[in-house]
């Protein structure tokens, strides 16, 4: 065991079990991974991949039938640590509306201080800050059902940060929002990342957001198959694509040049470095 | 020209009379041909649902006019039954409005409510389920026992069950993984191809969008702000940026080197294209 590991699954198996059949489905087989303290790890595979299955069992939703899962050094098949795990490390799921209970912002940002029994003096102070740190402090008395989608996932992350969390799951937090509110969560959670050490867990289907991650955890029927930097999880075209998976349109665009016998110096992971990458070659030319 | 749809000075105006009167639809002309597959894309309040949900009557104009066929949908409200018929709008998200016991159920709803019989019925749930890929042991299914990119497809099925001559879909891919994205699309374009179906997809996605459109309505404030083929309206990258609109990454990243100077071509959005044309500038040069 890790002891100092955020997150740490040891040889996690969980199947879902139908109340009428006595069919198991088998959603994970023997998981082995750890997440590090300040880690931004991206999970990324196709829809029944598992993906989801393991944000649930990070957080004591869901227990494995077999194997062992501690989050912040706490086992979560003990109930008693549940309180403490989820305070530690907050879950955003996919839809934006089956997460805000309060009906101004500021209130639903509260709600996790409340129930952590916080003074009311503290709850003001961390509401506030947590606000801010998701740029929704001007939005503090609205109605969150007026805010856009991505608006709604930043008080959602900032009803965790409320918490002060070491950690935060995103379960394809993005998958709903048109592309702003995508970027808008996107840079909500590297910047908590970068400035404040959150260990970030991101899973996703975008794989330009996988790549923004540190590294890059791709399922495949409820097994680690690629467990490396994004770069060399990207710059797999082909396995990405018979895994169910894609790769940003530059990271193929390069490699079909590098097919056709180009020299085009490796991967690339983002506009960006395609742009810089193509302006060599052409004045090389 | 004769459109299958057509707006003539459509405007939408939410609120009219209160404090919070906001004009969705500013005026809005345009004609869609029968066989199109038009991608209309727009941010998020740029009033692109609004327009669309016009096109079949879920909306009634606040001025101007909707054109089926040349004719009024409004011209006699009992018919708005018949257009909803003809132009079959699938939701965003339409897996939640999946209801029955079975998917075979499911699907059949649109044709019931349309009175057909039951073996014209059976006929067009198993049409519809073929284009969509589903297969029997899918319809004898519950639609809560199958997959999220399942359930899309069946619920976009029971739309194309009552074989709509023009087919609205709302985000069709949103929130399926690449291999669910893929085959939304394919069954898209066959459906299309075989029917000759006008087809109008909603999309914020612009990879989609430039794979499969043939030409693009960029809606933008309540107004038309381009229409074009894919072509036309990517060449115009740095405007649909400056509207809060993506534009795919190759087109950023031709964009750029264009503007840097190289003698590349703006209007390049997907991956063969770019590299074709990257690899005639890079081996010519490299024989001269």
């Amino acid at each position: 065991m890790n002891e100092n590991a955020m997150i740490e699954f040891r040889n996690v198996t969980f199947s879902y079990h139908s109340d009428e059949s006595t069919e198991e489905k088998t959603i994970l087989h023997a998981l082995d991974f750890s997440v590090q303290p300040g880690e931004f790890v991206a999970i990324l595979g196709r829809n029944g991949s598992g993906k989801s299955t393991i944000a649930k069992l990070a957080n004591g939703i869901l227990e494995p039938d077999e194997g062992r899962i501690t989050v912040c050094g706490l086992d979560t098949s003990s109930e008693e640590n549940h309180r403490e795990i989820r305070r530690n490390c907050g879950l955003v799921f996919q839809n934006p509306d089956n997460q805000i209970v309060a009906t101004i912002v500021e209130e639903d940002v509260a709600f996790g201080p409340e129930n952590l029994g916080v003074p009311p003096v503290e709850i003001r102070s961390r509401v506030d800050a947590a606000l801010k740190a998701v740029g929704m402090y001007d939005y503090r008395k609205k109605e969150p059902h007026k805010l856009s989608g991505g608006q709604k996932q930043r008080v959602a992350i900032a009803g965790i940060l409320a918490m002060d969390p070491k950690c935060i799951i995103l379960d394809e937090a993005t998958a709903m929002l048109d592309p702003h509110g995508r970027r808008e969560v996107m840079e909500t959670v590297r910047r908590l990342n970068r400035e404040r050490g959150i260990t970030i867990l991101y899973i996703t289907h975008f794989m330009d957001e996988a790549a923004a991650a540190d590294r890059v955890i791709v399922m495949d029927d409820g097994k680690i198959v690629i467990d490396d930097c994004p770069r060399a999880v990207f710059s797999q075209v082909e396995r990405m694509k018979s895994l169910g998976l894609d790769v940003p349109q530059v990271t193929e665009m390069i490699d079909s040049l590098s097919r056709c016998g180009i020299n085009t110096g490796g991967s690339v992971l983002d506009v960006d470095e395609c742009i810089d990458r193509l302006a060599n070659l052409l004045e090389e030319a | 020209m004769a459109f299958v749809l057509q707006t003539e000075n459509l405007s939408c105006v939410y609120g009219e009379g209160t404090p919070f009167r906001t004009v969705a639809l500013n005026e809005i002309n345009i004609g869609i041909e029968k066989g199109e597959l038009l991608a209309v894309i727009g941010q998020t309040g740029s009033g692109k649902s609004s327009l669309i949900q016009h096109f079949n009557g879920i909306l009634r104009p606040s001025s101007g006019r909707v054109l089926l066929n040349g004719q009024d949908i409004w011209a006699d409200k009992k018919n708005i039954r018949q257009v909803r018929f003809q132009v079959g709008l699938c939701f965003q998200y339409p897996e939640y409005q999946l209801f029955e016991e079975t998917v075979y159920r499911d699907i059949s709803f649109g044709p019931r409510n349309m009175g057909l019989k039951e073996d014209e019925i059976d006929v067009r749930v198993r049409e519809a389920a073929r284009y969509v890929g589903l297969t029997q042991a899918h319809l004898d299914a519950s639609p809560f026992d199958l997959s999220g990119g399942e359930k899309r497809r069946a619920a976009i099925a029971g739309v194309i069950a009552m074989r709509p001559q023009v087919l609205i879909l709302d985000e069709p891919t949103a929130g399926l993984d690449p291999a669910g994205r893929d085959s939304i699309l394919g069954f898209i374009q066959a459906y299309r191809a075989e029917t000759g179906a006008t087809v109008i997809i909603v999309s914020h996605s612009m990879e989609d969008v430039a794979s499969i459109a043939t030409r693009i309505l960029v809606v933008h404030q309540g107004s038309i702000a381009m229409t074009g083929t894919v072509d036309e309206v990517f060449s115009r990258a740095d405007e649909l940026v400056a509207m809060g609109l993506n534009v795919p990454q190759v087109t950023r990243v031709f964009t750029a080197l264009n503007r840097r100077g190289f003698p590349v071509p703006r209007n390049v959005y997907t991956v063969t294209q770019a590299r074709d044309i990257l690899l005639k500038i890079l081996r010519s040069e490299g024989e001269a």
